[in-house]
């Protein structure tokens, strides 16, 4: 009796691991149109409903929490932006005027610029957010029944939250912009130098902007920016001018400057967004088609390989 | 209702909370994360063969709802709820602090696991004083969450648990008076 309570419990652990391991291989090797892929976008479609129902329900506990862990810092935030309000009235003083230069240049070399006007955006609830460090995703209740697609950029009122990673009828993932897959080409404030902001490896909640040249120069406090740049084998699926966040440090290491970056958005509480899509046709959907259908890993995958990893960042940006 | 059904049911209502509520609120810049904790606590009170099967079960509802990488999670939470069902079996522990240090066990397990499973399937991030003050104060915030959870696992459980260890302590105290046949000889 003994031998058969232990032998089926060995077979059980067996049984189970060996699923997982299945189940994880099976995962991992397909692209993400396959079929295990496909359940899991099914199975998103059937639990929406219920997710944004608990979402909506135990939102009072949820805010609760929140404006517990909110007060402990309002008063560092109250004079930093006291601070930051000074010193961005003074910037919008002789952004205005730079502001209409930069427009009648653009009139007068026809500058190919995507511009937000092209974007329809839907506003979404944020429904789940994993738990886990290993992945900065969350799930949102609009999907392609809204015209949501693979990635679409996302946005909120404080700035670049991530782009579009699966799609199902009624909800959708988002991968955020502190996703090891993710990479945006990206200018610090005013300057014409741009580089590409990634997630800091081994910094979960940090963003790091590289590949800037050698004499690079960045002040704390200044604004990343997408770039939204427009030139053959550089085009960005994001529009121009979208904030990423803030410099926070500079790192020269073997002729290449890196930029530190807090991120602007506080992915901690998000709340509600805006994904940006695209009428079909436009070029922001053409770019996103064109990105949907690279191979597995470097388009939109959350199981990007290391050596997959710049060709994401370059067709991603 | 059956111990398994209990335990689906509370699954089911931990994974939604966890992901609705608990993942939105960070507590010193990292998520409580009730899901090993649940798992852990049900291997505590029903066993190994339960506590496999929940942590395969809770494992592939949190993959399939987060649209994780299938099977990560429910390879290691069948890990811990059979390693906890396991400690049960075999030698019971009833201390007060049993709940705290097993939740803070099972928590450490499964971010480690996570991370080692990660390095494996390529995710580019090398281990890093940031990458272990998030898995050190991920066990912190994680302990001072088990109890209230053991409470709240226990309590949905009553009644409904193969042989209760409480229950069981009781038959002993009732049999042999509090006292053990040895000392009581």
């Amino acid at each position: 009796m003994y031998d058969k309570t232990v032998r089926r419990r060995r077979a059980l652990l067996i049984l189970l691991v060996v699923l997982s391991l299945l189940l994880l291989t099976a995962y991992f090797g397909e692209a993400p149109s396959g079929r295990l892929h496909g359940v899991q976008r099914a199975f998103l479609t059937v639990v929406s409903p219920i997710q944004d129902g608990a979402n909506k329900a135990l939102k009072p506990v949820r805010d609760l929490f929140a404006s517990i862990g909110d007060t402990f810092n309002a008063k560092g935030q109250r004079n930093e932006l006291r601070k930051q309000v000074s010193r961005l009235r003074r910037q919008l003083v002789s952004d205005q005027a730079e502001k209409r230069t930069y427009r009648e240049l653009l009139a007068l070399y026809h500058v190919d610029q995507l511009g937000v006007g092209e974007y329809h955006p839907v506003t979404a609830t944020v429904v789940g957010k994993s738990p886990s460090i290993w992945y900065a995703t969350v799930n949102i209740d609009k999907g392609s029944s809204s015209g949501v697609r693979v990635n679409d950029p996302v946005v909120n009122d404080e700035g670049l939250v991530g782009k579009v990673a699966q799609v199902a009828s009624d909800a959708a993932q988002v991968d955020l912009i502190t996703d090891s897959t993710m990479g945006v080409s990206a200018r610090i404030g005013s300057s014409r130098i741009t580089g590409v902001v990634q997630p800091k490896l081994g910094a979960p909640n940090d963003l790091l902007l590289q590949y800037l040249p050698a004499n690079t120069q960045a002040t704390g406090g200044e604004y990343v920016v997408t770039s939204g740049t427009i030139a053959a084998g550089d085009e960005s699926l994001y529009p121009p001018g979208i904030v990423i966040g803030q410099v926070s440090s500079m790192n020269e290491e073997g002729g290449y400057t890196s930029v530190n970056v807090r991120p602007a958005v506080n992915l901690h509480n998000l709340d509600v967004v805006q994904v940006l899509t695209a009428a079909r046709g436009s070029r922001p959907a053409r770019l996103a088609g064109t990105l949907a259908t690279l191979p597995s890993g470097q388009g939109s995958s959350s199981t990007t390989a290391p050596g997959e990893q710049l060709a994401s960042t370059g067709a991603g940006g | 209702m059956s111990a398994l059904g209990r335990v689906a049911a509370l699954g089911v209502a931990v994974v939604f909370f966890q992901i609705g509520a608990v993942s939105e609120v960070p507590v010193f810049g990292v998520n409580v994360d009730l899901s090993p904790l649940l798992v852990v606590f049900v291997g505590l009170l029903c066993g190994s063969m339960i506590g496999a099967l929940s942590g395969f079960a809770v494992g592939l509802l949190v993959d399939l709802a987060l649209l994780q990488t299938l099977g990560v999670s429910s390879l290691i939470f069948t890990l811990i709820g059979y390693w906890s069902g396991r400690l049960r079996e075999l030698r019971d522990p009833q201390a007060a602090l049993t709940p705290l240090l097993v939740g803070a066990g099972a928590t450490a397990v499964s971010l480690v696991g996570y991370s080692l499973v990660e390095f494996m399937l390529g995710v580019d991030a090398p281990v890093s004083l940031e990458l272990l003050r998030q898995i050190v104060l991920g066990v912190v915030v994680n302990s001072v969450a088990a109890l209230p959870m053991w409470a709240i696992v226990r309590r949905a459980l009553e009644g409904a648990l193969p042989e209760d260890p409480r229950r069981r302590r009781r038959r002993r105290a009732y049999t042999t008076g509090g006292l053990s046949p040895l000392s009581r000889g």
